[in-house]
């Protein structure tokens, strides 16, 4: 299953944030959208998990005219973890991570199934917070913090992840050793959307880039030699 | 106790006599007319106010939700005056639908300023408070004009159950069963709110709407307290705090529990408003203001 764009753009208010983009989130693989502040990342997310609307083109979900689906269908398929996401100071690892088995309008006694407790301890270990299961997010260093929001993402058993610049702000080593997470989890089926500035590490570790500029693709595909000439130092693509 | 404590002690054996007997008939009026509907009505509003608190602070993602600091009480308690005055006479019943109708308003404010992005929660309470501030002066304001200086407007303005019969609690019961039925339609979805609008969304929880019921089912049950007691302070904002205490921070559990928490606090803040200066007695508002005022300036402490 891949999640294709077609002519897609977005508009408020008359500004014109996204045009006319053409390109295609593949499943298996960590995608790299890249680009300087304000390029249209987010907005580009927020289309993708369904929060917004396109104001024209084409947004398919497999074969599913994805246009046409409400937020609730399209988050059946695609998880997002936000910017500027902030959990309750008093919300423990576990307790997060079983949030992502949460079913809206559910009974409201429901209790999480074997299989949710399966998926919330496979996702636990998968980004190896197991240990740090039963501690407060507010006591959490950045990068275990953000391995906690994975896993979260993880238990949901989604086909897409989006992560909105999650790993920025890290340090380099925290950081590197996240980015190895995420290649081993899209090799293992998820497909992976993450904005990032760190051009480098998106160098090493991508399947895909996609380099939005001006709320257009300037370049889509492998991080080959010389990619990153289409970003400039100062952030803006050529 | 609450029913058998008072200027006129009853033992045991007399308060089960006059429960399930007419013979003492002194004792029986006692019990049945002055003393149980007084005890229902601090039950009933202690739960309102502790479901509303509950509902208010998850659905806003704000440890100062309370139906009075909010602002939810003051259209109420200004239709409570007003009624007081012998400006608007509609029976029981319409007070009731008026007051509830009256709170609707201040919780829609509430929403509108709540579905914001990036308002504080500090902000939010300010706002509240400086709602219900209005509300309490201008219900003041027009007791004052209509010359009326009993004890009644003070009980109202402090909150108190004084006098309250079963006139004043059972027009109460149907709309607090279509607020708890309107709050149990969207609990569920309350924990993942906690996790910001935009991840609740992601998980389906549909946040607007969750918010606009809790806010409305929070506006019914402030409405139906005010109109029975008057404004009972800082219930809503201590009970949900204590329920978290507890049984931990899963908001459906909270919720439940609020019920019967909200009720016994209140029983108990009214019990001790009753007995602390026998034969006379001030109004409970006061007790649960002397609970509540302190955590409300260590949590405000925190949030700010």
């Amino acid at each position: 299953m891949i999640l294709s764009l077609e002519a897609l753009s977005f508009a408020n208010r008359g500004t014109a944030i996204l045009s006319g983009v053409t390109t295609v989130i593949p499943d298996k693989a960590l995608t790299c959208l890249v680009g300087p502040n304000g390029a249209g990342k987010t907005t580009l997310l927020r289309i993708l998990s369904g929060e917004l609307k396109a104001t024209s083109g084409e947004f398919l979900i497999g074969d599913a005219d994805a246009t046409r689906l409400s937020q609730r269908e399209i988050a059946r398929q695609v998880s997002i973890i936000p910017q500027d996401v902030q959990p309750p100071p008093y919300l423990s690892v576990s307790a997060l991570v079983q949030l992502g088995r949460f079913r809206p309008y559910g009974a409201l006694w429901r209790r999480l199934s074997r299989q949710d407790h399966v998926a919330v301890n496979a996702s636990l270990a998968r980004c190896q917070v197991e240990a740090l299961s039963r501690r407060r997010m507010e006591e959490l260093s950045g990068g275990e913090q953000q391995r906690a929001w994975l896993a979260f993402a993880l238990a949901q058993e989604k086909k897409f992840l989006l992560l909105d610049e999650t790993l920025d702000g890290l340090d380099v080593l925290v950081k590197k050793s996240s980015f190895e997470l995420l290649k081993e989890v899209a090799a293992e089926g998820k497909g992976i959307v993450l904005t990032t500035h760190d051009l480098d590490l998106v160098t090493h570790f991508a399947d895909k880039v996609i380099v939005l500029g001006s709320g257009k693709v300037v370049y889509e595909g492998p991080p080959n030699a010389g990619w990153e000439h289409r970003v400039s130092p100062a952030g803006q693509a050529r | 106790m609450g029913l058998a404590m008072g200027p006129v002690k009853l033992d045991v054996h007399q308060l089960l006599s006059a429960i399930v007997s007419g013979d003492d008939h002194t004792a029986h009026v006692l019990v049945w007319d002055l003393r149980l509907p007084r005890v229902a009505a601090a039950l009933l509003v202690g739960a309102c106010l502790g479901v509303a608190g509950c509902l208010l602070q998850s659905s806003t993602r704000n440890p100062l939700g309370d139906p009075q600091l909010f602002g939810l009480g003051g259209g109420a308690a200004v239709v409570q005056a007003l009624a007081m005055a012998g400006v608007i006479g509609i029976g029981a019943w319409g007070l009731f639908s008026l007051s509830v109708v009256a709170s609707l308003i201040g919780a829609g404010v509430v929403l509108l300023f709540a579905s914001r992005q990036g308002i504080s929660p500090a902000r939010l309470a300010l706002i509240g408070v400086s709602l219900s501030a209005l509300a309490a002066a201008t219900a003041t304001g027009i007791l004052a004009e209509a010359r009326i200086f009993s004890a009644q407007p003070l009980n109202f303005i402090g909150g108190s159950f004084a006098n309250v019969g079963w006139q004043d609690v059972l027009p109460a019961l149907p709309f607090l069963a279509v607020g708890l039925a309107l709050a149990a339609t969207v609990m569920g979805n309350l924990n993942a709110l906690s996790l910001g609008d935009r991840v609740a969304a992601n998980l389906g929880a549909e946040p607007g709407r969750t918010r606009a019921a809790s806010i409305a089912a929070a506006g019914i049950l402030g409405g139906v307290a005010v109109a029975v007691a008057g404004l009972v302070g800082f219930v809503g904002l201590l009970v949900p705090h204590l329920a978290r205490l507890l049984v931990g921070h899963d908001f459906r559990k909270v919720l439940v529990v609020s019920i019967p928490l909200g009720a016994a606090v209140t029983l108990y803040a009214d019990q001790t408003a009753r007995l602390l200066f026998m034969p006379s007695e001030v109004p409970a508002g006061l007790v649960t203001a002397l609970l509540g005022a302190p955590l409300m300036i260590y949590v405000a402490r925190r949030v700010l």
